[in-house]
């Protein structure tokens, strides 16, 4: 009993807690080491690209326009409070821009894509397909891991710009249906209050809500073990632990981002 | 495999315990805005804060040059807020500059409004404290707008019985809007007034023509007025009608002694000649004889031209008379 308790350094969950740190770090230093070095699989990330981006679109297209349109919605009685109604576009506009999008298509996307992807690679490395690559001489880690992240930290900013315009198409029927205002009326009162640098935050974030996306599922699927119960458990983990990183993203994203803001 | 169990357990702690600091460092660094800027700390004491927080802004001229670093209570219940103020705004506020509480916009944050100051003062320095100026809470002006409301009440009931006794005809005012027979006098004043008008207006047309006569070069008030010479003259005429008036007066006051003599001395010629009524009754009678002896003595002179001694005299005489006019006609004759 002695010689097993002597096995552990602090405790035997605190253990496995700083051993799962330790595997995404040097999971993560890897994946920079890979990146950089040797021949690119482009081919393989455009295809990936194709399926992350075409995935998601119709899913993103219904949330962000019901997003920009219930958003709407609920903050016009706040507004008419004031005699402000004419201000919904503004207000709509920098919520979407700076926060709303990105966030909507991050968690879709957690959902879709981190889980798509855990379960492919969960069930790859079950089916020991991932070990038959490495014999082959392929680099799976490039192949599998590299052009999958890449291509969500790619997919998921153009699909934020996709998401911020639908939202705002959501937004612009809600207003239009209400206060009868003009599509270019109602674009002008929203691109009034928006700069540079919420445009430039919020592709800093979907870039690193891509990535956590990208890294987390792949790092769960990767590391999947005990057969099938495996798969599921890596999809499960890519989607928990990648929506609450992105959510950590967000506060520090915001942080940084307040910090250049006047 | 231990040894290599025990060290990614190390790694992964110490990968852990980086993250945490990096996500502290950036949750600290992003809530503490312009931290890295230099700023100059003032205070000022305040009665009432009207929930200013720490983290607020601070305004001058409308442009914002720093934050509220701490509110604290000092005895009294005042209250103490040190504000940080960007160093390269420092030279424009001068240590005269005020304090005050205020809102940015209607219904946002508070903010504290730095304002005033004058050029001969110099700027402000890392510790001054700023004078403060007390501010109108919301509750004190609801209080006067209260106060107002009911001064608008009084006025408006005071106006509202003021309205119903026009209506009744009462008063000065009710009168007049009421009563025709004030209407008629009022209307009949006005048509007087009116000729009065027309009248003014002819008096005034009149003015004018005569200003214009004044006005016109050669009158005798232009010359009054603009030449320099009449005046001169004038002065000088009145001068020697002063002089004739004091001679007058002079002559007058001897006539007045001289009567006074008369009438006093009335032994004297003159005085029995005014006073003496016989003196003046043999006076008559002398003349009386004086004119009766004259005409004889002209009938006397008659009958001398008729006698023959003198007749050639005064024959020659009318000749010489006839002569006369003749000769006059031939000297102009000859001096044209």
């Amino acid at each position: 009993m002695s010689a097993k308790k002597k096995q552990h350094v602090y405790s035997r969950s605190l253990d496995h807690a700083f051993l799962a740190v330790y595997n995404a770090y040097v999971f993560f230093i890897r994946f920079f080491r890979e990146t950089f070095r040797g021949r690119m699989e482009f081919q393989e990330m455009v295809k990936q690209c194709y399926a992350i981006g075409n995935k998601s679109l119709l899913l993103i297209s219904l949330t962000g326009f019901i997003t920009g349109m219930v958003f709407t919605k609920q903050s016009r009685p706040s507004l008419a409070e004031f005699g402000a109604t004419s201000w919904l576009p503004s207000l709509v506009a920098i919520a979407i821009v700076r926060a709303l999008a990105a966030l909507v298509t991050a968690l879709i996307s957690a959902g879709k894509i981190g889980s798509s992807i855990g379960a492919e690679l969960g069930s790859m490395r079950v089916t020991e397909q991932i070990d038959a690559m490495e014999v082959s001489a392929v680099n799976p880690f490039k192949f599998l891991v590299v052009t999958r992240v890449l291509a969500s930290t790619i997919t998921i900013p153009i699909l934020m710009f996709y998401c911020t315009l639908v939202s705002l198409m959501g937004a612009f029927l809600n207003v239009t249906l209400n206060e009868g205002t003009s599509f270019i009326a109602f674009f002008e009162s929203a691109f009034e209050q928006i700069t540079f640098l919420d445009i430039g935050t919020s592709v800093a974030k979907s870039v690193a809500y891509g990535f956590t996306i990208g890294i987390v599922g792949c790092y769960q699927g990767y590391n999947a073990s005990k057969g099938t119960e495996g798969v599921g458990k890596a999809a499960n983990s890519a989607v928990v632990i990648s929506m609450f990183l992105i959510f950590i993203e967000e506060v520090i994203i915001v942080q940084v981002s307040n910090y250049f803001r006047v | 495999m231990e040894t290599s169990n025990k060290r990614s357990v190390k790694v992964g702690l110490f990968v852990f315990i980086g993250i945490l600091v990096f996500v502290v460092g950036i949750l600290t660094i992003g809530s503490m805005k312009k931290v890295f800027s230099s700023t100059i700390t003032i205070k000022t004491i305040f009665e009432d804060v009207n929930g200013l927080k720490p983290g607020n802004n601070i305004w001058y001229s409308g442009v914002k040059i720093g934050t509220v670093k701490t509110i604290r209570f000092l005895e009294n219940s005042k209250v103490e807020v040190m504000l940080n103020i960007e160093e390269k705004s420092q030279e424009f506020i001068r240590k005269n500059a005020k304090a005050k509480v205020s809102t940015d916009g209607l219904i946002g944050n508070k903010i504290i409004v730095l304002y005033g100051g004058t050029q001969k003062v110099p700027s402000i320095e890392d510790g001054d404290e700023l004078v403060v100026e007390k501010m109108e809470s919301t509750e004190e002006m609801l209080a006067v707008l209260s106060e107002n409301n009911k001064n608008l009440l009084g006025i408006t009931s005071a106006f509202k019985t003021i309205s119903k006794n026009i209506l009744a005809g009462k008063g000065t005012v009710g009168m007049l809007l009421n009563d025709e027979r004030l209407y008629n006098d009022l209307d009949q004043t006005l048509g007087a007034m009116k000729k009065a008008s027309v009248n003014a207006q002819a008096l005034t047309a009149s003015l004018a023509d005569y200003t214009a006569k004044l006005t016109q070069k050669g009158g005798l008030a232009n010359d009054f007025a603009t030449d320099t010479v009449i005046m001169k003259d004038l002065r000088g005429s009145i001068a020697r009608l002063n002089e004739t008036v004091s001679s007058a007066n002079v002559m007058v006051n001897n006539l007045k002694t001289a009567s006074a003599e008369l009438n006093s001395n009335k032994t004297s010629p003159l005085g029995v000649l005014l006073h003496d009524e016989a003196t003046a009754a043999n006076l008559k009678g002398t003349l009386k004889n004086l004119e009766s002896s004259t005409e004889k003595l002209d009938e006397n002179m008659q009958a001398l031209r008729s006698n023959f001694l003198f007749r050639r005299y005064f024959k020659k005489k009318a000749k010489e008379e006839e002569k006369q006019p003749a000769k006059e006609e031939v000297k102009e004759q000859v001096n044209q």
